[in-house]
Formats: C-alpha cells, structure tokens, sequence
C-alpha cells in the first residue's frame, strides 16, 4: 500500500515538473517582467521536488529544500530589482501621478500640504537676501 | 516491474527535461536568468541523485543531495547579492 503511495507520488512531482518546463520554455522573452513569471514557474518546481523527495522517504532533505527554497527565489528578484531592472528600465523611476478624470481640480491634502511646505522654504530663502539702497548724500 | 521503479524512471525522465529546458532558459540575455537556470539545474540534479540511491540501493547519494542543495543555495545567494550591489 507504501509502495503506491509511493509511486503516486512520484508521478505527480514528474506532472507538475514536465508542467513547470513547458512554462519556463513557452513564456516568451517579449513579455513584460518575464523573469519574475519564471521565477513563480520554478515555485512549482520547488514544490514538486519537495513532493518526490516526500515519494522516496527523504523527509529531512525536503523541509531543508521547503525553507531554502523561497530565499533562492527571493534573492534572485531581489537582485534583479535592484541592477538590472532598474537600469534597462528607466521608466521604473519616475512615478506617474494619478489624475482623477471626474473631478481634476481635486487634489489630495498630503499633496498641497507638501506643496505650501516647499512654498514656505522658498519664502524663507528669498527673506535671506535683503534690498539694500545706497544713500546719496546730496551736500558732498 | 514494480510500479515504483516505473514511476522513478519517469521522475527521472522528467527531472532530464527540466534539465534541458533550464539550460534553454538560462541563455536568455538576462544575467539573472542565468542564475535561476543554474540553480534550477543544481536542484534538480540532486534529485535525480536521490532516485539513483533509491535505484541502486546506495547510501551516500542522499550526502551528495545534501551538499548539493545546501551548497547550490549558499552559492545562488551569495551570487544574487553581487549581482545586486549595494543600495543606492
């Protein structure tokens, strides 16, 4: 009856891995953050090992693969995130303001308080510089 | 034959494509892309290792495995951080 279990097992990890490599393959290059679709497709693969290591009675190997699995995938998003994401894609950097179509004289608070904030600074800075005049003395 | 050496031969069968098709991926342009074929081709390997032990009742397959994966994750992280850099 193990041995069935077993077995059953092992065919599902085969499943959802043959799965896992028909998506890593047929997700195309031109789609929009594509790596970050494979890395989600190598989750199953994760699972699916984790699954036949079950099957084949490595109990101890598969919760050390479960735990260390999702920091792999992690990293990986992480670093390219940070390098290579954020430099072929400059766009990424600018953030674009929302405008509500119905009523666009509506601003958010948070917005103009920053906005009267930044005003206030420039005040102050013009206050720095002082209007000076030079008094003639007319009797020299 | 017995229906789990069947069903092992098929796991290992399908461990041989994911293989292939993480080395395919891992020739995309992106160096990142790289690094998760490579460590897809680690993990996998290691469980092929396991079945082999299985197959050919050998103990010190499942040591290897460990090493493998233990190893092959040390490697993908230390790789992923200088690959990233620093914070700006």
């Amino acid at each position: 009856m193990i041995e069935y279990i077993q077995s059953a097992l092992l065919i599902i990890a085969a499943i959802l891995i043959i799965i896992s490599a028909i998506g890593l393959i047929s997700l195309s290059s031109s789609t929009k953050n594509a790596l970050y679709a494979r890395i989600h497709i190598v989750g199953l693969f994760d699972i699916a090992c984790v699954i036949a290591m079950i099957g084949l009675g490595q109990y101890l190997l598969a919760g050390i693969y479960f735990i260390l699995a999702p920091f792999v995938a992690h990293a990986i998003a992480n670093a390219y995130w940070k390098k290579e994401d954020r430099e072929n894609n400059i766009d990424l950097l600018t953030v674009e303001e929302e405008v509500d179509e119905n009523h666009p004289f509506i601003h958010p608070k948070e917005k103009m308080q920053a906005l009267e904030s930044e005003n206030s600074e420039k005040l102050k800075a013009d206050d720095r510089f002082s209007v000076t005049t030079i008094e003639i003395d007319e009797g020299e | 034959m017995d229906i789990l050496i069947i069903s092992e031969y098929i796991l290992v069968i399908a461990l041989v494509i994911m293989m292939l098709a993480s080395l395919r991926a891992s020739a995309y342009k992106s160096t990142s892309m790289g690094l998760l074929g490579s460590s897809i081709i680690v993990n996998a390997f290691a469980v092929a290792l396991l079945i082999c032990g299985s197959l050919y009742n050998l103990e010190f397959y499942r040591d290897i495995s460990l090493a493998l994966i233990f190893f092959g994750f040390v490697g993908t992280i230390a790789f992923a951080v200088t690959l990233g850099g620093e914070d700006k």
